[in-house]
């Protein structure tokens, strides 16, 4: 093997790709000549450097969406496979109205909507770093998210309370865009939810409770403590291992910034 | 003989076989989008699509180079439904004028090994988005997720010819960027 021939060869070489034949051959005009040993040596430097390049992984919750899909395929599979066979037909009818009932004894789908930013808040307490948008500017967040979604958020002052803002990121919950904003009191996380509700709205359900003259629903889940209103076309949703009455005295404050926000 | 052995059904199987190259899809679409929400976007077309023809895929074959097949047919029919499309005629243009390029001034040039020193995080990010759509992704298969050539060719629908034609004027073009990068760093050849 001359150079010229070599040359055509380097990469799949250096890739290891070539056939038991032209691969000895090439070794052994490597040995031999030092300038396509030095260019051999530079291929593969070159691929170490990108081989070394860091290696993102999907987010969490994105992973958890994923998995959720497949298990949703299975059972609408299942589903065609039952409507294939005449003699299950009752029985898929009787496991809808179940289903429905289900549906109906549980109010709809706002519970588990609180229930689906338990999962979000879970997923990304386990991150270093959880938030899209790193920054304790109330103002660049609000704006960050202006730029992003137009949507218009609002992003409380909770230091008195002693809880930092982190960061925020856009986060997507039954097809619809969310706002979620991280605070952090010493190393705990607490998640503030903002969901834009259009069209159906079921009661949200738990535990009622009062603070600064308003209404909230608590509920536990997972271990977390959440308390959710509505105003107007947004729920709002806060989570977190924190007491409820840091959470109130957050929610109040949120509420206020908001109604001086809507006024102005 | 897995999949019969397991009682979970089908998409069981599916998750077990692909959950584990969810994270390769992902990195391959960031790096075909340049954007979080389109590549993970794109990532659930392609899953949602895998999911539905999981009946197709023989158990016995690659399923990486598999689900990135359906992702890389995702994201060109994305680029023609957007009118962005990459016509086979321009990408063999890209390549002509990337191996005229290669013949004046790269091809056997003296090995630039020092800069790999000035190479700065985000260097390599930076110098993959120059490159054109077709090179980016025979790259990133490659040297960045270690695909065989074989692979490749099964994912970009090409003779394994074409894979490495294609690969080592990637490469070349890359390495190029990345000089003028480090160069932009202030190394300088003078210095070596």
């Amino acid at each position: 093997m001359n150079c010229r021939e070599f040359d055509a060869r380097l990469h799949a070489f250096v890739d290891g790709e070539l056939d038991a034949g032209p691969m000895a051959d090439a070794e052994a005009h490597v040995s031999t000549c030092p300038d396509c040993h030095g260019r051999a040596n530079g291929e593969r430097r070159f691929r170490q450097l990108l081989r070394r390049q860091p290696k993102e992984a999907v987010p969490p919750e994105f992973r958890a969406r994923m998995l959720a899909l497949a298990r949703r395929e299975r059972s609408r599979k299942k589903v065609r496979i039952w409507l294939g066979a005449p003699a299950l037909a009752a029985a898929v009818l009787l496991l809808a109205f179940v289903l429905m009932a289900r549906a109906l004894s549980t109010g709809g789908h706002e519970p588990e909507m609180v229930g689906n930013l338990v999962d979000k808040h879970l997923a990304y307490a386990q991150l270093e770093a959880p938030a899209e948008f790193h920054s304790t500017e109330r103002p660049a967040v609000a704006a960050w998210f202006r730029q992003r979604t137009g949507l218009r958020v609002t992003v409380p002052d909770l230091s008195p309370a002693g809880i930092q803002l982190v960061g925020a990121r856009i986060a997507e919950a039954e097809q619809r865009k969310v706002a979620y904003l991280f605070y952090e009191k010493g190393h705990v996380l607490m998640s503030v939810f903002m969901v834009p509700e259009v069209g159906r709205r079921a009661p949200l359900a738990g535990r009622p409770m009062s603070s600064g003259g308003h209404e909230y629903l608590a509920q536990e889940r997972q271990g977390l403590r959440t308390v959710s209103w509505r105003d107007g076309e947004t729920l709002f949703s806060l989570v977190s291992t924190l007491g409820y009455d840091d959470l109130l005295e957050c929610a109040d404050q949120l509420r206020a910034e908001r109604d001086r926000e809507t006024r102005l | 003989m897995l999949r019969w052995i397991r009682d979970g059904g089908q998409t069981s199987e599916f998750e077990g076989v692909a959950l584990v190259h969810l994270d390769l899809l992902y990195r391959a679409a960031l790096r075909l989008t340049h954007n979080r929400a389109e590549a993970e976007d794109l990532v659930q077309e392609t899953w949602l699509r895998a999911l539905r023809h999981f009946d197709q895929f023989d158990p016995g074959s690659n399923c990486r180079a598999w689900l990135l097949t359906i992702l890389r047919n995702a994201f060109l029919n994305r680029l023609r439904r957007e009118g962005r499309e990459i016509l086979e005629s321009d990408m063999t243009a890209t390549e002509a004028g990337a191996a005229r390029l290669e013949e004046a001034s790269v091809a056997r040039s003296s090995p630039e090994e020092d800069f790999f020193q000035t190479v700065l995080h985000g260097d390599v990010d930076r110098a993959m988005k120059t490159l054109p759509l077709p090179f980016r992704l025979v790259v990133t298969l490659a040297d960045l997720e270690g695909l065989t050539y074989k692979e490749i060719a099964q994912v970009l629908d090409c003779p394994i010819g074409t894979v490495m034609s294609r690969l080592s004027r990637a490469r070349q073009l890359l390495r190029k960027e990345l000089v003028t990068l480090a160069r932009e760093h202030g190394y300088s050849e003078e210095s070596r």
